[in-house]
């Protein structure tokens, strides 16, 4: 039922991967259940209202129990009671509807906040920029702390909090099928907990207004079983890897030598700008320019050369690279896997 | 038929100085108006107050108390050249009208003038910080319309002083102590809390 | 000393003569600077709704544009920069200049007709409003010209729209282009209030007054304490924020911009009521005229009306839900969210109950009230939906808050206006409109309305957010966005059935009587279009539907003087005769005030001290406004 109506709207490739219909976690779950909820119960009572509305019309076209009112243009003493106990009662039933519908949803809330087992919450601290997502898990042994942009790889079946902040801008991280979404504030922090209960890719994308690019910022959140998740994020602890044969060492000393290193960090090298995202273990994410392209070398290749022509007015200067350094440079940051 | 109901209304007067015209009525509408625009500024202080640690912020002095204290007096005794002239509006006694606008103009000018000292002492300005601006926003709203009923008095002044005028300048003379009422009135919990407040929201927390 | 109702003969020749008096008073000063000055609220009604219609067709417009931008994936038509400044463009113009001016023009046209009276309290300052409304329109669209367009949003939260990220002077040409807006709709506010509650005719106690009236009585207590908000908010906050440099909500030292939020909703949420709470009361005037009856429940219909202005206030936060505000305060949000559904629902209850026993008379207006119960009450629905903190946590800022707001804006404003429009045509110009394109035009409307914006709530649950000037092919977004598209057209195609068949139907429509539906309010017993003087005499009242009771034997006012613009002042409750009022004539000082104002105003968009050149300006047009005329003594 939930997949014809998506179907119905929604284009085979991306299904549900960024839907409040199609939940993936305890959180989206509970929403998605008052949703239904909600859709059926107001859906028949707008019925009943339009039933209400027509049936006056239709009785008026058979000519039943049309009062004489044109001289008084008042009815009959006997039809204004009636009709004072029908809107008495339609008024009472509203308000005991209303009022189960507020205790409903304050209970969902409830349940959506803190249901989960949130005393062993995995930490990641999310920071909004103008358009791209700093991750970073958080760790009590600095050296622990694991950095990367545009995509969060969590373990399925362990509740995940938000520690959210913005750079620049008010920001709002939204991931639908994992939950409702939280607002990024500057020198502020937000939180908020979800938990995914199968393995998956969800796309989520920044909703509220951050100017020119908030069309193109988005990140991906990916759950895994917990054993491969440990490995994904031992693995992002790890130094970039090693430029291998004369191609690839090529391309890091072009990343070296440009004004890339000004702004990216890739870990291991003398790369350590903090302006944009960390490009330490790039290879192997989905996309890039959060989640605007798929990660591919002829779409790298594309960005690099004109990032004003992918997301006019983002941030990222047209750094000239020469044609010959362009391939070096691509299979290099393609093998930062 | 050849009748029909009448009401005489020709016994009634023209006009009406009092809080029956409609022209209190409107008045009191515009200070509702002011009184909210202050209120969410009352509102905003605390707010503000209450999003960081130390209220006012380190290396600002706040604002003392003793001058704008004193400014009370010739403000709240200004209010009694108002009820003067727009008891006169209402009997027409030009003398007492331009007397009790002209005291009125006297003490309010001998308010704002120490305001003016006061605020020479402030080591802070609106764009110093969060404080400085909330301050300085409560006090330049209340001092534009004390400014500008203060020129609506000096015109009136003019006019009265030169005998020709009317009811509806008496009327205006009358109602024009609504607004002063108002803008006294208003100033003792901006008074309040500009000056007395952080005492007791605590400097720091 | 009261007044008392004594028999007298009728008198024809005394009547025509009276009219004649009554005309020389009243006439409007001829040419361009009689134009200027005109003072009558009949005039300045009319401006107003006309003013307001240009400003539906340009935010119509940037609708259009937006709507073929999103119609397929990757579009190109519009880049990011020309969509943020078209959507920002699009529902400021309906909010600020469209909808509220609207409503108010309504009301100032039509409140002196419905309550027997012949102009408003202060007819200077109904001008002035008017002048003011129409300053801020020209600044905004004059930017527009000059390529300073604000582009943060209709609600410019900092700090994108703060100094640091939105350079360039679009932003503060839209912050100040509130004040104007804000100042005429005080204007107007205090217009009505005094208006309504010491004009009213003798015997009209205030439980014998229209629901229309009510309803702009309710509305103007509304502005009054609302619009303070977003003047703060837009001024005193985020203008001084980029201009001088204060500190209110810009992060840096101690600003916030969630206080912006808190301000601009406390004013953002009563607005949508502010613009809601007139189309009720035309609801209920068309209801009863075009049902035979009065509405059913009137005192519940007045109360209902408080109600809903009352808790609107109490609103606020729903809109800041994903803001992290602690839940417990937020759970309060949710339940008075739910419950204005009570006062909506209880009338949307009396009408119904009103068409059940009444005698239904399908007319193009009724059939904008039919639309309006369906389209209102689904949105309504989804208003319900949002107001639950963990549904509107997945939804909010997404394409079904989008599809809300306009099924509760358009089907609870526009609808009844567009009613309202059919329903006092033949009063606003003399002719009857043309039923069949009227109705036509209805369904062409309800048809282009529904699917543009039903697909948009299955568009916001898969995902899509607001504000977005593209999305990629494989969202699966297209199929919604492309019927969206489709469903704009026909709405502009609606809208020009409409238009023609309103300018056919002024040029070549059947002439209207004064009372063409058999209506049973004062507005209908003056002529179409009415006179200048509204009544020749003013009535007086015994009920609720004089029209419909004393049609034999009107009540009617004698001994007011014609040869100036006197009208009558009662009492606040009960209407009792309390004291005649000479109101002024023609005056060209509201335009030069305002004129002056404006330049000041406009100015401080580049500098603060332009605020002392309005100040300066505005006191020179206010002591000629003000200055003592001939004749100074006021005979009895």
């Amino acid at each position: 039922m939930r997949r014809l109506a998506l179907a119905a709207f929604a284009a085979p490739a991306l299904l549900a991967q960024q839907s409040a219909l199609d939940p993936a976690g305890p959180d989206a779950g509970a929403i998605r259940a008052l949703l239904v909820f909600f859709v059926v119960l107001l859906g028949a009572l707008f019925l009943l209202v339009v039933a209400m509305t027509i049936i006056p019309l239709v009785r008026r076209h058979r000519g039943i129990d049309q009062e004489p009112l044109e001289r008084t243009h008042r009815p009959s003493a006997n039809t204004e009671l009636r009709l004072k106990a029908v809107t008495g009662v339609a008024t009472v039933a509203t308000i005991v509807i209303l009022f189960g519908l507020v205790v409903l949803s304050v209970s969902v809330g409830k349940a959506t906040s803190s249901a989960l087992d949130r005393t062993n919450s995995m930490v990641v601290e999310v920071t909004g920029n103008q358009w791209w997502w700093h991750v970073q898990y958080a760790n009590d042994d600095a050296s622990r702390i694991a950095v990367t942009a545009n995509e969060m790889h969590i373990p399925v079946g362990r509740s995940v909090m938000i520690r959210a902040t913005s750079n620049d801008v008010i920001h709002s991280f939204w991931a639908p099928n994992l939950q409702g979404k939280r607002d990024l504030f500057p020198k502020h922090i937000t939180t908020e907990w979800f938990q995914a209960d199968r393995p998956g890719r969800f796309r989520g994308q920044c909703a509220e207004f951050c100017g020119l690019q908030h069309a193109h910022m988005a990140l991906w959140v990916v759950a895994e079983p917990p054993a491969k998740f440990e490995s994904w994020l031992a693995h992002q602890l790890e130094p970039s890897a090693a430029p291998s044969g004369d191609d690839q060492k090529h391309g890091q000393e072009v990343f070296l030598n440009n004004a890339c290193a000004m702004c990216h960090t890739i870990a291991g090298t003398g790369a350590a700008g903090q302006v944009g995202p960390d490009l330490t273990h790039f290879g192997s994410r989905l996309t890039l320019a959060a989640g605007t392209l798929p990660n591919s070398k002829g779409n790298l290749a594309g960005w690099i050369a004109d990032p004003q022509s992918v997301k006019p007015g983002n941030h990222m200067a047209t750094v000239p690279i020469k044609p010959e350094d362009m391939q070096p440079l691509i299979d290099y940051l393609e093998s930062l896997r | 038929m050849s009748t029909r109901r009448a009401l005489d209304v020709s016994g009634l007067p023209p006009y009406y100085i009092s809080n029956q015209s409609p022209l209190f009525l409107g008045q009191v509408l515009l200070c509702l108006i002011e009184g909210s625009v202050l209120s969410i500024l009352i509102a905003t202080y605390f707010y503000l107050r209450l999003g960081v640690d130390a209220w006012p912020p380190p290396g600002v002095r706040l604002p003392e108390p003793a001058l704008p204290t004193i400014a009370l007096i010739p403000l709240l005794a200004s209010c009694i050249g108002s009820y003067m002239a727009s008891e006169a509006a209402k009997r027409g006694d030009r003398r007492k009208m331009l007397l009790g606008m002209s005291l009125n103009l006297l003490l309010a000018l001998v308010f704002l003038g120490i305001r003016a000292y006061d605020w020479g002492s402030f080591t802070f300005r609106w764009d110093s910080d969060a404080h400085g601006s909330i301050v300085w926003a409560m006090l330049f709203l209340h001092s534009y319309d004390v400014v500008a009923d203060l020129m609506m008095t000096a015109v009136l002044i003019v006019i009265v002083a030169s005998g020709r005028y009317g009811e509806k300048q008496r009327i205006g003379v009358h109602v024009d102590s609504v607004i002063w009422y108002f803008l006294v009135g208003i100033w003792l919990p901006l008074y309040a809390v500009i000056y007395w407040g952080p005492h007791f929201v605590g400097v720091s927390r | 000393m009261n007044p008392v109702l004594t028999e007298r003969p009728i008198d024809h020749s005394q009547d025509l003569a009276q009219e004649e008096e009554l005309a020389k008073t009243w006439h409007n000063l001829r040419g361009l600077s009689g134009w200027l000055s005109v003072t009558t609220h009949q005039q300045i009604g009319m401006r107003y709704i006309v003013t307001a219609f240009v400003f539906l067709l340009l935010g119509g417009f940037e609708a259009l544009l937006m709507r073929l931008q999103l119609a397929t994936p990757n579009n190109t038509l519009l880049g990011p920069g020309g969509y943020n400044r078209t959507f920002t463009m699009h529902g400021t113009t309906m909010m600020f200049l469209f909808a509220v001016p609207m409503m108010e023009g309504m009301g100032i046209y039509m409140v002196p007709l419905m309550i027997g009276t012949r102009n408003v309290a202060f007819p200077r300052l109904n001008a002035f409003g008017y002048w003011m409304f129409l300053g801020g329109g020209l600044l905004l669209y004059g930017g527009a010209l000059t390529n300073t367009i604000p582009d943060a949003g209709w609600f410019a939260y900092p700090p994108l729209s703060g100094p640091q990220f939105s350079s360039g002077k679009g932003v503060d040409v839209w912050a100040q282009m509130i004040t104007f807006t804000e100042i005429s709709a005080m204007c107007v506010a205090v217009e009505l209030i005094v208006t309504i509650l010491r004009m009213r005719a003798p015997g009209m106690s205030l439980n014998r007054m229209p629901l229309f009236c009510w309803s702009m009585l309710v509305q103007s207590f509304m502005v009054i304490f609302a619009m303070p908000a977003v003047m703060i908010a837009s001024t005193v906050f985020l203008l001084n924020d980029r201009t001088i440099g204060t500190h209110f909500v810009n992060p840096a030292e101690g600003g916030d911009p969630i206080l912006y939020q808190h301000v601009f909703w406390f004013f953002g949420h009563p607005e949508v009521y502010i613009i809601f709470l007139p189309a009720l009361g035309m609801v209920s005037s068309i209801v009863e005229t075009h049902c035979r009856r009065g509405v059913f429940g009137y005192p519940a219909m007045v109360l209902s009306l408080v109600g809903n202005a009352f808790i609107a206030f109490g609103l606020w936060v729903h809109h800041m839900f994903a803001t992290g505000l602690p839940q417990i305060g937020e759970a309060y949000f949710t339940a008075a969210s739910m419950m204005i559904a009570i006062t909506s629902g209880i009338q949307i209850f009396c009408w119904l109950a009103t068409m059940w026993s009444g005698r239904i008379h399908l007319t193009a207006a009724m059939h904008f009230v039919l639309g309006f119960i369906f389209i209102f009450v689904l949105g309504g629905m989804t208003g319900v939906m949002l107001a639950s903190i963990p549904l509107d946590l997945q939804v909010h800022d997404t394409f079904f808050v989008v599809a809300h707001f306009h099924y509760v804006l358009i089907g609870g404003a526009l609808f009844p206006l567009f009613g309202g429009f059919h329903h006092w045509f033949p009063k606003f110009t003399g002719r009857k409109i043309n039923e069949k394109p009227g109705k036509i035009s209805f369904w062409i409307l309800f048809a282009g309305f529904n699917l543009t914006f039903f697909p948009m709530h299955l568009a916001g649950l898969n995902g899509m957010p607001r504000r977005v000037y593209t999305y990629s092919p494989e969202m699966g977004w297209g199929l919604t966005n492309l019927l969206a598209t489709a469903g704009a057209v026909l709405i502009a195609t609606g809208g020009v059935v409409f238009i023609a068949n309103a300018i056919q139907s002024r040029k070549f429509g059947a002439v209207a009587d004064s009372n063409p539906w058999e209506g049973g309010t004062l507005e209908w017993a003056t002529s179409s279009p009415p006179a200048q003087w509204n009544f020749t005499n003013l009535p007086v009242i015994k009920d609720r539907y004089p029209l419909w009771t004393e049609r034999e034997n009107p009540g009617i006012v004698t001994g007011m003087r014609n040869d100036r613009r006197e009208v009558l002042v009662t009492s606040t409750l009960d209407a009792y005769p309390h004291h005649r009022l000479v109101l002024p004539g023609s005056s060209i000082w509201p335009l030069i005030t305002a004129v002056g104002v404006s330049i000041g105003l406009a100015g401080s968009v580049a500098a603060f001290s332009w605020y002392y050149v309005a100040t300066v300006l505005g006191a020179i047009g206010l002591i000629g406004w003000f200055w003592p005329r001939e004749p100074l003594e006021i005979e009895p």
